[in-house]
């Protein structure tokens, strides 16, 4: 039976993705979890917070990263520039700093034998130096790792030699959103969920807007309701070298509740300020684990992140940060809460429905997924997913 | 009797004093603490005010409002914690919403 894509925008815009049924089996497989290790976390390049979150000379992010095996420490030196390392003691391997941030001043210690380290990573002391054998301790600074910035997403990759540069890597979606002014913005919100679900479940569930008049009937049951009242339509959707792009915009007669009518009227301010948006909401998939959505504010738009950190096959923990324009006055920052509430309980209500849809999977009643023309990045995820599983 | 708390142009939200709440984790425990009853007649009396206490907080600096002022302000951020339990769950949880303890707001 030949399926006709003529009358399916993105099916016919990019027919190279395919229109069959996907392979559910690295969503639940253990092997496939291993290999993501190997192919996708420890090769390409993953965002790991943002600059503003280590301002000064000394400050320090560590992360312990499960799916790279792996713990990392990204630190602004005296000389204000900000590197990656793996977070272990040259000595015997210990992990050096065991805090998630914090600020030193000009030297971390390692708390088994006190071995020390500069903010460029290199060792400058060694208790009971004179004890040892020849020790190089020019070669035994921390091994560092390959770090960059775009717009101040902190991108980091484990590879030694990676293929591309950040911004080769980024490619469409670096020149789209450079220049953004995302520094403008401050954090706002942020969550943190432990749920029981695959990465992909995860992200494969937030990567589209299908679900919305139904996951969503009691929160946002409007949103982005485009076709014949009933269903979503998306405004557009580019496919990059790995990563995607969605955007969708809203009817005109939507009506919202009784306090988001006043959470917009309070939004409303003197000055406008926009991020570089395709639609009024877009949705991005950075490859492999981050998703950037830009939402179209009253006068400032707002965005959020999300990152999905594998620890198992079945277990993810989902970061989440709201990052909103420094509101002016009370009215703008109660508008602003009103909207972080809204993210927040829809966004319980996926999170839920990820951990359904990760038992369903698991069992293996169902070795497929069927996904219609909106869902076209959902599919082209899974081809760049393959693509990585399949290079050497 | 205890001492008034808001400015005395706000009396009437006295008796709600309780949602004054500066953390978000304190207004949603609050919320899933509550009785729809409760949490409706908070929105009752709260929300027509909502523009009147606007614009008085408005014209305060955000960073240093007077201890008076503070406390409607967080009241204010807690009707909007409570909106979406009045206007769309009719309910003080999310229906269907995930495990409050594994979906945990980081604060400063």
């Amino acid at each position: 039976m030949q399926t006709v894509i003529d009358d399916k925008r993105w099916a016919k815009k990019y027919p190279e993705v395919g229109t069959g049924p996907v392979s559910a089996e690295p969503l639940i497989s253990q092997e496939y979890f291993e290999l993501e290790r190997e192919k996708i976390f420890r090769r390409a390049w993953l965002n790991i917070g943002r600059v503003e979150e280590i301002p000064n000379p000394g400050d320090y992010i560590a992360k312990d990263l499960v799916a790279c095996n792996a713990s990392v420490l990204i630190m602004r030196g005296k000389d204000g520039v900000v590197r990656g390392f793996h977070n272990v003691c040259s000595h015997r391997g210990n992990k050096l700093v065991w805090d998630e941030k914090g600020s030193c001043n000009g030297s971390l210690t390692c708390g088994f034998h006190a071995w020390s380290y500069n903010t460029k990573g290199e060792l400058t002391w060694v208790s009971d130096e004179e004890n040892f054998f020849d020790l190089p301790k020019r070669d035994l600074g921390l091994s560092p790792i390959h770090t960059d910035v775009f717009e101040g997403f902190i991108f980091i990759n484990l590879d030694p030699k990676p293929n591309e540069s950040l911004r080769e890597y980024l490619g469409g979606v670096a020149d789209q959103l450079e220049g953004g002014g995302f520094s403008e913005l401050a954090l706002m919100g942020q969550y943190k969920i432990d749920e029981h679900a695959n990465w992909k479940v995860a992200l494969d569930a937030q990567n589209e807007l299908y679900h919305i008049p139904f996951q969503h009937r009691r929160t946002i049951p409007q949103f982005c309701v485009m076709k014949d009242g009933k269903y979503t339509r998306l405004l557009d959707v580019r496919l990059f070298n790995h990563h995607s792009v969605y955007s969708s915009e809203s009817p005109d007669d939507r009506v919202g509740p009784a306090t988001e009518k006043l959470a917009v009227q309070f939004s409303v301010a003197e000055t406008e300020y926009r991020l570089p948006r395709i639609g009024p909401f877009d949705f991005y998939t950075i490859f492999p684990n981050m998703a950037l959505l830009l939402f179209q504010g009253v006068s400032h738009d707002y965005y959020m992140t999300y990152n999905f950190w594998p620890n198992a096959v079945n277990q993810t923990d989902w970061d989440i940060k709201l990052y909103c324009r420094p509101a002016e006055n009370a009215g703008q920052r109660v508008g602003q809460e009103y909207f972080k509430c809204l993210l927040r309980d829809l966004l319980q209500e996926d999170a839920t429905a990820h951990e359904q849809i990760h038992i369903g999977l698991a069992s293996r009643a169902k070795k497929e997924l069927y996904f219609q023309d909106e869902e076209v990045q959902i599919r082209y995820f899974h081809k760049v997913l393959e693509r990585f599983y399949a290079e050497a | 009797m205890t001492a008034q708390k808001l400015p005395s142009a706000f009396d009437d939200l006295e008796p709600f004093v309780g949602w004054a709440l500066a953390k978000e984790q304190e207004r949603t425990s609050k919320r899933l603490a509550s009785s729809m009853e409760d949490i409706q007649e908070f929105y009752d009396s709260m929300s027509p005010r909502l523009e009147a206490v606007m614009e008085y907080l408005n014209q305060l600096p955000l960073d240093n409002m007077p201890l008076d002022a503070e406390w409607l302000f967080h009241m204010s951020l807690s009707l909007m914690e409570v909106a979406n339990a009045v206007e769309m769950f009719h309910n003080p949880a999310v229906i269907n919403g995930f495990d409050v303890k594994r979906f945990v707001p980081v604060e400063d």
